[in-house]
């Protein structure tokens, strides 16, 4: 698994944890039933406190991304959970008004924002 | 089950100057507390008055319920101690030093000192003199650790030393970690590696405790707001808003850490100052650091 760390990021070291290992989940870079390293051996090459490895774990865990079986290790789990439509929303919204703000910053139009969202979404299918 | 416990603890070095006024806070076993102060604060005299090396005016502590003063040879067997100034011999060996170490502590465990003494590449015979400053520090980290502490007491222990030592330093101190869970109390100027390392972060200023709350809520549940300077007065109105830890000048702004989340920061100044839309984030440790105790006098 590929994961860096930096600590004087804005986030917490365990939030970019999680969000990188969501990432790879939903990248497809992780597949339905990968084990993941142990949090102690994640510890280690990131260099970084045990225990905020395994806040992250745990948070992912009630999540239902991952599930940890006792004596066998960490997985991704076989079933992924459906996000909630107003929890997926939640999500963009923060992306959307940055990208807005920047947007009225520099006086492009709302229909280039738009027209540009559909040439990267082209783009990327 | 509590490791270590400072209680009112107070310290003064000379008459009517104060290093400590009255610390308390307390350890619990497996975590690992961040001791963050500028300097002069009294990060050092606290671990010395844990260590026993000096005593406590008023208060006191405990380490695993003993008085490291009248209990030291049990205190200090269960004790692991590093700090920046440790002195070594330096007519010794690392092997003599080393065979001192050993003597001193029954937990003494032959596989770890070898495993680290490997990894550490350190010659036994090479004499404590011609080491390299970090180097050194690697003896004084192997001789700390080798018997297996409960407790790890790092004073700067990574202070003055280059970022690869200092980073060789951090992985072996998370691998021992992660081994047997010892409960650590360091002090730093280094807020990247207190982040990788910490679980609890306590602050003095000024002789008192500024915060003592979990890395990760600081992170989260503390912000920085910035105002303009405005009308008269603004300042005292910020430092009399409930939530508001400190206030300090800087450029064009007024620099407010509130103990509160940006999104509520916001609707606070709003409401309080009549001020839509203030700049209100989460920040890293070390602008918290400077925000904090940085800008006072």
């Amino acid at each position: 698994m590929q994961l860096h760390v930096n600590p004087s990021d804005e986030l917490p070291i365990y939030r970019q944890i999680m969000h990188q290992i969501t990432d790879a989940i939903a990248g497809g870079r992780m597949a339905p039933g990968e084990q993941l390293p142990s949090h102690r051996d994640l510890a280690g090459q990131l260099v970084i406190a045990p225990l905020t490895v395994k806040k992250a774990y745990d948070e992912l865990e009630r999540l239902g991304l991952i599930v940890t079986q006792r004596g066998r290790g960490t997985f991704v789990c076989e079933r992924l959970p459906a996000v909630e439509p107003a929890q997926r929303r939640e999500r963009l919204r923060d992306a959307a008004q940055r990208l807005l703000r920047q947007a009225a910053l520099s006086t492009v139009p709302f229909e280039e924002v738009l027209s540009l969202l559909e040439e990267i979404q082209k783009g990327m299918e | 089950m509590k490791v270590l416990e400072f209680n009112n603890v107070h310290r003064a070095y000379k008459r009517g100057v104060d290093v400590l006024q009255g610390v308390t806070f307390c350890l619990e076993a497996g975590e690992v507390v961040g001791l963050l102060g500028k300097n002069g604060a009294g990060k050092t005299t606290l671990i010395r008055i844990a260590m026993g090396m000096i005593e406590a005016q008023q208060g006191g502590v405990r380490i695993f319920g003993l008085d490291p003063r009248k209990d030291a040879l049990e205190v200090k067997r269960r004790v692991g101690y590093v700090s920046e100034d440790q002195i070594l011999p330096e007519f010794l060996s690392v092997a003599e030093v080393i065979r001192i170490h050993r003597g001193l502590f029954p937990t003494w465990d032959d596989g770890l000192e070898r495993r680290l003494r490997e990894r550490f590449e350190l010659s036994p015979k090479a004499r404590i003199k011609f080491l390299s400053k970090g180097q050194a520090r690697q003896i004084a980290l192997l001789c700390a650790v080798a018997h297996r502490p409960e407790l790890l007491l790092l004073d700067e222990p990574a202070g003055g030393l280059d970022p690869s030592a200092r980073r060789e330093f951090l992985e072996t101190s998370i691998q021992l970690l992660n081994e047997t869970g010892t409960t650590i109390l360091f002090s730093s100027h280094h807020m990247t590696d207190v982040e990788r390392m910490a679980g609890r972060i306590v602050l003095i200023h000024e002789g008192r405790l500024l915060i003592d709350d979990v890395l990760d809520d600081l992170r989260e549940k503390y912000s920085l707001v910035l105002v303009p300077h405005g009308p008269e007065g603004r300042r005292q109105q910020l430092q009399g808003l409930k939530g508001c830890l400190s206030v300090r000048d800087q450029g064009d702004a007024l620099h407010a850490i509130f103990a509160y989340e940006p999104g509520r920061c916001r609707s606070v100044v709003e409401r309080e100052l009549g001020i839509p839309n203030a700049y209100c984030a989460s920040i890293a440790l070390e602008d918290m650091f400077i925000e904090l105790v940085g800008g006072r006098s």
